[in-house]
């Protein structure tokens, strides 16, 4: 694994440790001039990703990701909500990103890491603005039909329809837990999250005597004397799905997907985000000591590029395992 | 924290080992407790409690509240501790955030039982108004004053004597609410039911010193304990809860031993607190 | 269970609750009716155990225990540089903290640190951890429950001894923690969340299953001495077994190392 280690026997190792801590930039540099780096990867390749579907039983929809350590594990909860005065035929979607202590040494108890709140924010836009989600597709009721037909031959008085009406849509709360930082934490959240949406999906649903919703199991949606409002249970239609590649800028190079050591040492970044058929979603350089030429910035998104058909394939056999179990 | 000397540690843990403490007890021998009720009028119930410098207070507070849908025909009882700065330079700012919420945590295991309710020690169902409606929460405010060891066990006996000093508003259901509706209420001013507390159970702390544990370690004495249990036992012996206090590990029979040993002292312990409370009780009334 | 739920964050949305519930579940659990656990164990059988050490690379050591529905992620970070704080100490300190995540209960919880946990959880190692051996440092034991399917505790009890002792903190023994619930005369091991929910009592136990020790034990609830004995008998078999698949899993990973 040490490329500037020759001999191999545990004491010039010890010396290749001590080079590594005391003198990290002249560590990166020996490597990156023989073009690749401490562990093993060419500059342009991203780690080893995992993705397993359905890791919370307790969620809606979870998917846990993995991009070489950095382990992130997203879940989905829903909610019933009303939808906001301005956009009366939406669900919602709410994303937090949480850095518990337990994911790297730098966070403690009581004091939050800097970096969640940004991801979060970063994550929010990017699902938001990439329009994956259509939020018109959240609402519990699907088609017109549909609510007609409860409409007329339940006998519900009109306070009922009223909040039946006003209950009639789903917000989805996405939690993700870091639970290993090891760098290009947004990839992998992102990827996560993600994940997560195309393991979601929304209950059959009845309303209750006081006009709540309540979840039908299966075998009791047949017996009990309130109708399901929804058919069956669906997914969602992903569309245009975003997936991302965080790069390092160093000098002339440029590294892929990163792990925490790189970034802590290099630490000009730069994340580019594209959708399932290439359109640029967003484009995010949160300043760093070097300035990016416009050669260097279509190099990252040639990367990204194909890192996009990596993580589509990825996705894909996911959901298609899950399928066959 | 306790400074003490080498010579001083050999002292407490040698006159633990013969059976004569510093202040000339036994192992098993209680300080002198000195029980006054209604030292707070404003409150349903208090009492104040010594235990040699021990000193703590507690008082109960009463409020009509909605019974939680998984036991609509209970009342809610909070326990919460709070040590005052005055009572030791280590609580000052937010020192004694931890051990009040370790406080806290015991009292709740030992007097409310298991979370169906049962075995609780307080008597929730007494405290149902209108079931699945309206119900008594009792809020239970401890305050440590000054401490010398056994805090604990003081807080439990406070906790029994402010009990048995409560009188809850007899209250008037007006008839006619159905369905969904709350029912009106009519809080009497002057007709006051007594609160049975004859199930509430007292704690009692073993603290282990060198091979021996005595009960109602002072300050010093803990300095020296090996590990701690705190066992709650009712009237009819019966254990109402029970939490270790960290430190070393201990043999299962010992605890059982232990457990045994605290099921003997609490029966002297409740008759001796009882008196103490109907002696206050007596006094207030004066 | 406090600290995990309160007030919901969003207050104009709530979680659909499945309709079942309604059934006042307290009933299943009757003595006179003849009753299995929901999940068809025997009362006296304990759920599946799945360790693995190494969870998180970043931690100096780690494990992850799988007990049923219960999911559990323990970090180990140190020992390093005390608080700079905190006074002289010729022996190490031990730190803990438990947290769940927001989606580890039913209803969406607060993702907040449980306090009353992690003070426990530091009860029961504190007194398997041999302090002496890292002295003026701090050693860091994280939790998080991933999902909450009762017994939690116990599970990060024993989860975070395995986390230490991947850490290669020096330790007397392993801990490990098993809890019974009484549900009217009958005693189940290992109970699910919702046995834990309607239980009439609860006893746990943190033990050392070499040296036959008990490093914690909670009591809540009414009990005669007996029934202790019984309950306590039964964790404390329960628990040399559980330290048995524990050793078993950490020399899997030592071998799997060489």
């Amino acid at each position: 694994m040490e490329a500037a280690n020759p001999s191999g026997d545990l004491s010039a190792e010890m010396e290749v440790d001590a080079f590594r801590r005391l003198f990290p930039l002249r560590f990166f540099d020996r490597h990156l001039v023989e073009s690749i780096r401490p562990d093993g990867r060419p500059l342009g390749r991203a780690r080893d990703t995992t993705l397993a579907l359905g890791a919370v039983a307790s969620a809606d929809g979870s998917a846990l990701a993995k991009i070489g350590s950095t382990t992130m594990l997203a879940a989905i909860k829903l909610e019933v909500m009303t939808p906001a005065t301005e956009s009366p035929d939406e669900g919602s979607i709410a994303i937090d990103f949480h850095m518990p202590p337990i994911c790297s040494p730098m966070v403690r108890p009581g004091r939050p890491a800097e970096a969640a709140p940004v991801i979060s924010k970063q994550l929010s836009d990017t699902i938001l603005s990439s329009g994956v989600i259509n939020l018109k597709e959240l609402c519990l009721i699907s088609g017109k039909a549909a609510w007609m037909a409860y409409l007329y031959p339940e006998e519900r008085n009109n306070m009922n329809l009223k909040v039946d009406k006003l209950w009639n849509f789903m917000i989805t709360i996405v939690d993700i837990y870091c639970l290993d930082a090891d760098g290009a934490l947004f990839d992998a959240a992102l990827l996560s999250a993600i994940a997560a949406f195309s393991h979601l999906e929304i209950p059959v649903v009845s309303l209750d005597e006081d006009g709540r919703v309540v979840i039908l199991s299966q075998d009791e949606g047949l017996k009990t004397s309130n109708e399901p409002v929804n058919a069956e249970k669906r997914k969602l239609t992903l569309s245009d799905i975003p997936f991302s590649l965080t790069c390092i800028l160093y000098k002339n190079y440029i590294l892929a997907d990163p792990t925490a050591e790189e970034e802590s040492v290099m630490e000009t970044l730069i994340t580019v985000v594209l959708d399932s058929s290439y359109q640029l979603v967003s484009l995010y350089k949160p300043g760093g000591s070097v300035l990016a030429y416009t050669s260097a910035l279509q190099d990252c998104i040639a990367l990204t590029r194909h890192r996009v058909q990596e993580l589509k394939k990825i996705l894909d056999e996911a959901m298609s395992e899950m399928e066959v179990d | 924290m306790v400074g003490l000397s080498l010579g001083e540690k050999h002292f407490i843990q040698g006159g633990i080992a013969q059976d004569l403490r510093s202040d000339a007890r036994k192992r098993l021998t209680y300080r002198p407790i000195y029980v006054e009720t209604g030292v707070i009028p404003q409150a349903n119930g208090s009492a104040a409690v010594k235990m040699g410098a021990t000193e703590v207070i507690a008082s109960v507070k009463a409020e009509l509240g909605k019974p939680t849908s998984l036991h609509p025909d209970k009342g809610k009882v909070a326990i919460f501790v709070d040590c005052s700065p005055t009572a030791a330079p280590a609580f000052e700012g937010r020192g004694g955030e931890e051990l009040s919420a370790e406080l806290s945590t015991s009292l709740q295991q030992c007097l409310l039982g298991g979370k169906s309710g049962a075995g609780a020690g307080i008597d929730l169902s007494s405290l149902s108004v209108v079931e699945g409606k309206i119900c008594w929460d009792l809020y239970i405010d401890c305050l440590v004053v000054s401490t010398d060891g056994n805090l604990l066990d003081a807080l439990g006996a406070a906790i029994k004597a402010a009990l048995s000093n409560t009188g809850i508003p007899r209250v008037q259901v007006a008839a006619g609410a159905t369905g969904d509706e709350q029912p009106e209420v009519d809080i009497s001013d002057e007709e006051f039911l007594q609160f049975d507390t004859s199930g509430v159970p007292v704690i009692i702390t073993l603290t282990q010193v060198g091979k021996h544990y005595i009960v109602d370690a002072t300050a010093e004495e803990e300095s020296q304990m090996s590990s701690a249990i705190s066992v709650s036992v009712n009237r009819h012996g019966r254990i109402c809860g029970m939490t270790k206090r960290g430190g070393a590990g201990l043999d299962p029979s010992v605890i059982l031993d232990m457990i045994s040993v605290a099921k003997f002292v609490s029966e002297q312990l409740i008759i001796k607190l009882d008196s103490e409370i109907s002696a206050a009780e007596a006094r207030e009334e004066e | 269970m406090s600290g995990k739920g309160g007030s919901a964050p969003h207050p104009t949305t709530y979680s659909p609750s499945p309709q079942n519930q309604k059934r006042p579940k307290s009933l299943i659990f009757k003595d006179n009716v003849d009753w299995v656990r929901p999940d068809g164990r025997g009362f006296q059988h304990c759920r599946p155990a799945f360790l693995r050490t190494g969870a998180v690379n970043a931690a100096s050591g780690s494990a992850y225990a799988e007990f049923g529905n219960t999911k559990v992620i323990v970090s180990v970070f140190g020992p390093r540089e005390s608080k700079k704080a905190q006074m002289y100490s010729d022996i190490g300190r031990l730190n803990c903290n438990v947290s769940y995540t927001t989606f580890a209960t039913p209803v969406r919880g607060q993702g907040a640190d449980h306090k009353e946990f992690s003070s426990v959880l530091h009860k029961a190692l504190e007194g398997a951890i041999i302090l002496e051996s890292f002295p003026k440092t701090t050693v860091d034991v994280f939790a998080l429950v991933l999902e909450s399917g009762g017994s939690d505790l116990p599970v990060v009890i024993s989860c975070a001894s395995l986390a230490l002792a991947d850490a290669g903190i020096r330790m007397y023994d392993l801990v490990t923690s098993v809890s019974v619930s009484c549900l009217g005369k009958n005693l189940v091991i290992d109970p699910i969340f919702e046995e834990e929910n309607c239980q009439d009592g609860s006893l746990i136990i943190a033990c050392m299953p070499s040296r036959n020790e008990v490093t914690q034990l909670t009591i809540t609830g009414e009990w005669s001495t007996p029934k202790i004995h019984e309950a306590m008998q039964l964790c404390l078999d329960a628990c040399a077994k559980l330290g048995m698949v524990m050793r078993s899993c950490l020399k899997e990973t030592a071998s799997s190392q060489e």
